[in-house]
């Protein structure tokens, strides 16, 4: 475990790395989008302002798409642009650029649009409590062996429910686009995570007007968290479309409270479960899981989150008779798309809390009953994957340990006797599979490409973007790491499709563990192929030989099989662990939960750069405790959240101390991270509160609206 | 939108006795800019008055400390004065919006804002601020207290500006202080709720009280009936049932995208408590 | 409306709408990219710069407040000795992430450190509550911000000579 500093650091320190708004070129005019305000609607009529001259404004929409009006995603149903009908408050209707931005946003605020409305949903628990509702996609992982209930067996039954939840990184989304019609080629520079999902985006919106698209990151990426997955796709595809009929550079960089309202979210979740637990040895016998996500108008990349989700569900324990059901519903929302955990953080905030509700009917502390039941070696999940390692439990004994859980039960316990605030603890524990599900890895069939120039520079070729989360820095550890080289010549380059190759979207908490992994495959199949003690003086004695280019293909391990029909079989071949305990305080004349502490324990594998792997660890936990505590994007009729003014991210105030450790880091390769530390916080904060309060509470954020309906209830 | 910047403040009070139709003083910024940003604001005229000197700054006379209504909150988090004689109001204001906005917020202007939550309009009123109110014809002071009519409305004639912020020199002295807002998260929040109280226990006994509560009406107000009910009361005999029935009278709290009605009127109950209840440290 | 300001050290004069904000005035009339735009209602403070030495959101400020006023961006901030500490320690740490919001909590460390300066966990929360961060959690960043505070009295010879901001 070495810590190298970020490559990145400085400059972005000083001020001097460049983003997407800090790029332009000549003759560059700017782009926004006219949206929709209906939730369902065909559109009878839109009405331009008088008073500009229309003829300086570009104007884009449906119609003038030369392509196809599929935005390219697991399952093709949504258009770049609305064309009759709108089928969300958000959607885009036009593309409109002009020279001026000011006057550009002028224009588009004085649009007139005329709808004939349709009956719409946009009220998420209703949306997914009527079965009506589903996409009618369903996946089905039965396990079942049809066990009846035995008398001494206790039923839990309960419904768990999710928000939105808003990415919301620093930067809001843009690109910019420049169609070269002598060359046939369209250039798109933005913030994204997927390049080459941008280059199949543009190429299928350009249909024949273009020979390629030429997709390249910016040099910072101002955060994404899943947020720039998909829809850099729309944006990109849109202005591509206007450079194309302006014939001039076009960048768009969307308002916040645009990128609020119109880009993808979380997806809701309601997450039912049934539960038998043998009250004599606290065994779970039977476990029953209806897990249900709010996919938005369109199911876009959902499918894939449901799968996800739906694999994550049954937690990380044994059972013997597991069935789990998940469908994705419809409703007049923006499509929700990727977020960090990716369907899972629903699933374990349910299962999670869950486990909590059946010790409690036991009369068994949380920790008791997970020890009993946590999945040790021999194990299997759902899918019939076995359980090799007991690193979860070692995760769990670890923070047990860490936090003190057993003294501050007791300690608390004694506090909540004679105070009206109350203190909690509670503990959460979850897994998260590395890359892509089942045979997703096989398919993509990533490749890298290491350059070794004359004077030196090992120059690494990858698809995969530096967000934020230090990619670029790591990979270039595990490449010069290998090649006993020095870091300062290793240099990861900058995303373009034309000189990268595919090594795959930035996303599944993919990045390092299966590209690095690739990478550093790579880095021994050069040292061997080379044979050289010091790289260095070997280029310098064989001059000849360089500049020399090397590639490489992932290669699935046969051993890995996954049935897509039955979900039998090996969903992730590798998973990363975390157990997680947190404390918090209860104000009873507030009725607000302060979080005081959070410990997590991970094990990620082998931790390429431990002040990085901290730092992931650490933002991922803040994003679960807003979660769990203050975010919230709908407020039942009282529409969305329209700026950060009102969606409550946590401040450097509202933050607890965080205490973050890695086990099992001798291990020969590393592992996912990204996703993980989003899944504990939520639920364990959410424990901690039943811990400290005895009210059972089965949805997020535990905003004091919600808490005080519970604390009113008791009372009455 | 017409931009106006007059040099003066002579000049700046002949201006607004001539100009018809709406105008707006625009001084730190801070909330005009986002009304404009939003539509909400998008014609009209925009006075800019943050460059008048008369409209700046923190002094005292014999009976009361004078701040102008340019004041920023950052200039009273650091006044040295307001650190001697008004500490419980100058600390209040820490934890106003963010330390980013403090630098350019002005305390005038979260009072004509004429929001519902300003931040610093139950603290004066528990300190029985005074606004003097400047026009080209005359000048009055009036007490904060009857500065409000309605939602955003206020006393405030065409020609007339706020000229500064008057809080008697002794508003603090010998009371036990309180002052909860209580948002969403700890900075960056905007009240859904806030509670200011002074009060004088002698021998257990109320012998002054005075309690004002922001975002629960149409505009912050004194709990005059609460008041009423607490003087000269017995700690020991507060009947909290009572408080209950008059809080209801005087109190209108709403449900909208912050918070829920339900919310604010238990959580105010339960302020005025701590702040009742609480032991006497001043 | 015709601006007179100092900006980085420099006396500059500009002739823009007096509603244009200082943070599009930063970015379109001097080329000061580092300088960013999270949110542009000032509940971000990805755009913070010091006016007269205190630190304001620049999407808040408009022109016509910048008569005769001191401006320092990152820019300025980042080669001053304090800035550069600051620097060093976000470094040393790794606490920087996707970076966006970074410029505008250099600047308000800054402040923290030229203003106060006590190695007090609490106080460092308090005065960056104005900036967000969504990547790191925070915990680095007080981490750096502690280490400079650190640094500065260990080494405060080295910190005299500094001119003072206003």
């Amino acid at each position: 475990m070495k810590t190298v500093k970020k490559v990145d650091a400085r400059r972005k320190l000083e001020g001097k790395a460049k983003f997407l708004d800090d790029y332009s070129y000549d003759g560059m005019i700017y782009g926004q989008f006219f949206c929709s305000n209906s939730h369902h609607g065909i559109i009878k009529k839109i009405i331009f302002p008088q008073e500009y001259d229309l003829s300086q404004f570009i104007i884009v929409s449906a119609k003038d798409i030369p392509g196809k009006n599929i935005v390219p995603e697991p399952e093709c149903d949504q258009p770049f642009i609305a064309e009759k009908e709108v089928f969300h408050f958000g959607q885009i209707i036009l593309g409109v650029a002009h020279p001026c931005k000011e006057t550009l946003k002028d224009f588009i605020k004085n649009i007139k649009i005329e709808y004939k409305e349709l009956p719409a949903l946009a009220d998420t628990k209703e949306t997914l409590k009527d079965e009506m509702n589903s996409f009618g996609r369903k996946i089905i992982i039965d396990y079942s062996k049809n066990v009846k209930p035995k008398r001494e067996w206790i039923h839990t039954h309960s419904v768990y429910y999710t928000p939105h939840q808003e990415q919301a990184y620093l930067e809001p989304q843009g690109m910019i686009a420049i169609h070269n019609q002598e060359q046939k080629t369209m250039f798109v520079k933005g913030t994204m995570q997927c390049p080459f999902f941008v280059k199949d985006a543009v190429e299928a919106i350009m249909g024949d007007k273009i020979k390629e698209a030429i997709i390249e990151t910016s040099e910072g990426i101002g955060g994404a968290f899943g947020g720039k997955e998909d829809f850099p796709n729309i944006i990109a595809g849109i202005a591509s479309l206007l450079s194309y009929k302006s014939k001039k550079p076009v960048k768009i960089v969307l308002d916040r409270s645009d990128d609020m309202k119109i880009t993808t979210k979380r997806h809701p979740s309601r997450v039912e479960i049934d539960t038998y637990t043998d009250s004599k040895t606290h065994k779970i016998k039977k476990i029953n899981i209806d897990y249900r996500l709010d996919a938005g108008a369109y199911q876009t990349l959902s499918p894939v989150v449901l799968s996800r989700g739906v694999l994550h569900s049954g937690g990380g324990y044994a059972c013997e008779d597991v069935y789990i059901k998940g469908q994705l519903y419809k409703s007049n929302t923006p499509s929700n798309g990727a977020f960090r955990g990716f369907g899972a953080p629903q699933a374990f905030f349910a299962i999670e809390s869950h486990i909590d509700k059946i010790a409690a009917s036991l009369n068994l502390d949380p920790y008791e009953f997970r020890r009993m039941n946590i999945f040790r070696i021999g194990d299997e999940f759902p899918s019939t994957q076995k359980i090799t390692e007991n690193h979860l439990f070692d995760c769990f004994e670890k923070v047990i340990e860490k936090s003190d859980y057993h003294r501050k039960i007791k300690e608390f316990a004694k506090f909540n006797k004679s105070n009206d605030d109350k203190k909690g603890i509670g503990i959460a524990i979850a897994y998260h599979g590395g890359g892509y599900t089942g045979n997703g890895e096989k398919v993509l069939n990533s490749e890298v490409k290491i350059v070794i120039e004359k004077n030196g520079v090992v120059k690494v070729f990858v698809s995969n973007a530096d967000m934020g989360q230090g990619a670029h820095t790591t990979l270039a550890q595990l490449v010069n790491e290998t090649l006993s080289y020095p870091f300062e010549k290793t240099i990861v380059q900058i995303p373009n499709t034309s000189k990268t190759p595919n090594s795959g979207p930035t996303v599944a908490s993919r990045t390092i563990y299966i590209v690095g992994n690739l990478l550093r495959k790579l880095a021994l199949k050069i040292k061997k192929e080379l044979q050289f003690e010091n790289l260095e003086e070997f280029i310098s004695n064989n001059q000849e030989y360089f500049p020399k280019e090397f590639r490489m293909h992932f290669v699935q391990d046969p051993s890995v099989i996954f049935n897509e029909e039955t979900y039998q079989g090996i969903a992730y071949k590798d998973y990363s662990w975390v157990a997680c305990v947190a404390e918090i305080y209860y104000h009873s004349v507030t009725y607000t939960i302060e979080p005081k502490r959070i410990w997590a324990v991970f094990d990620i594998g082998n931790v390429v750069n431990v002040k990085i792997a901290e730092g992931q660890a650490e933002g991922g936990i803040m994003q679960g405790v807003g979660y769990g505590l203050t975010e919230f994007f709908y407020k039942k009729g009282y529409g969305r959240m329209q700026g950060l003014t009102d969606y409550a991210l946590p401040t450097s105030l509202d933050i607890p101390e965080i205490n973050v450790e890695f086990i099992h880091t001798n291990s020969d390769f590393p592992k996912g991270l990204g996703e993980i530390p989003m899944h504990t916080p939520a639920p364990a904060i959410r424990n901690a509160f039943y811990n400290a309060t005895g009210i059972f509470i089965d949805e997020i954020p535990l905003v004091p609206e919600r808490i005080i309906k519970y604390e009113l209830l008791k009372k009455k | 939108m017409e931009f106006i910047k007059p040099n003066t403040l002579k000049e700046l009070l002949e201006i607004i006795s001539t100009i018809t139709g709406e105008k707006y003083y625009f001084a730190g910024g801070t909330d005009i800019n986002i009304q404009i940003k939003k539509d909400i604001i998008r014609n009209g005229k925009i006075i800019f008055i943050n460059h008048i000197k008369e409209l700046n700054g923190i002094k005292e006379d014999e009976n009361y400390i004078l701040i102008g209504s340019t004041t920023t909150f950052r200039q009273i988090i650091e006044s040295k004065l307001l650190n001697d004689k008004l500490p419980f109001f100058q600390k209040s204001l820490n934890n106003f919006a963010s330390p980013l906005i403090q630098s350019q917020a002005t305390i005038g202007g979260n009072i004509a804002n004429g929001s519902p939550t300003a931040d610093v309009v139950p603290l004066l009123l528990v300190l029985d601020g005074k606004l003097e109110l400047i026009s080209n014809s005359m000048n009055r002071t009036i007490n904060l207290k009857d500065f409000f009519t309605g939602y955003k409305k206020f006393i405030l004639k065409p020609d007339e500006i706020i000229k500064s912020i008057f809080i008697p020199q002794n508003a603090e002295n010998g009371f036990d202080t309180f002052y909860e807002k209580i948002g969403s998260r700890k900075a960056l929040s905007i009240a859904k709720i806030a509670v200011a109280g002074l009060k004088k226990v002698v021998n257990n006994e109320i012998n002054e009280i005075k309690i004002a509560v922001g975002s629960l009406n149409e505009y912050p107000r004194r709990l005059d009936l609460i008041e009423d009910y607490l003087l000269n009361k017995d700690l020991k005999d507060i009947d909290f049932k009572k408080i209950r029935i008059i809080l209801k009278e005087e109190i209108t709290p709403i449900t909208d995208l912050r918070s829920d009605k339900d919310y604010r009127f238990e959580v105010c109950l339960n302020l005025i408590k701590k702040f009742l209840l609480k032991p006497d440290s001043g | 409306m015709k601006v007179n300001f100092n900006l980085n050290n420099k006396k500059v004069s500009i002739d823009v709408d007096p509603m244009k904000r200082l943070l599009d005035i930063l970015r379109e009339d001097f080329g000061l990219l580092g300088t960013k735009e999270g949110c542009g209602e000032g509940e971000c403070g990805a755009c913070t710069v010091l006016m007269d030495g205190k630190p304001v959101t620049s999407c808040l400020v408009n022109a016509c407040h910048l008569e005769g006023k001191t401006i320092l961006t990152v820019e300025a901030i980042a080669k001053e000795p304090i800035g550069k500490l600051l620097i060093d320690c976000f470094d040393e740490t790794n606490a920087v992430q996707c970076g966006f919001c970074f410029p505008g909590f250099l600047v308000s460390s800054y402040y923290f450190l030229i203003s106060d300066g006590e190695q007090n966990l609490d106080k460092i929360k308090e005065a960056l509550s104005g900036n967000i961060c969504r990547c790191t959690g925070y915990q680095k960043i007080f981490e750096s911000v502690m280490l400079a505070c650190k640094k500065k009295q260990l080494y405060s010879h080295r910190f005299s000579l500094i001119h003072p901001v206003r």
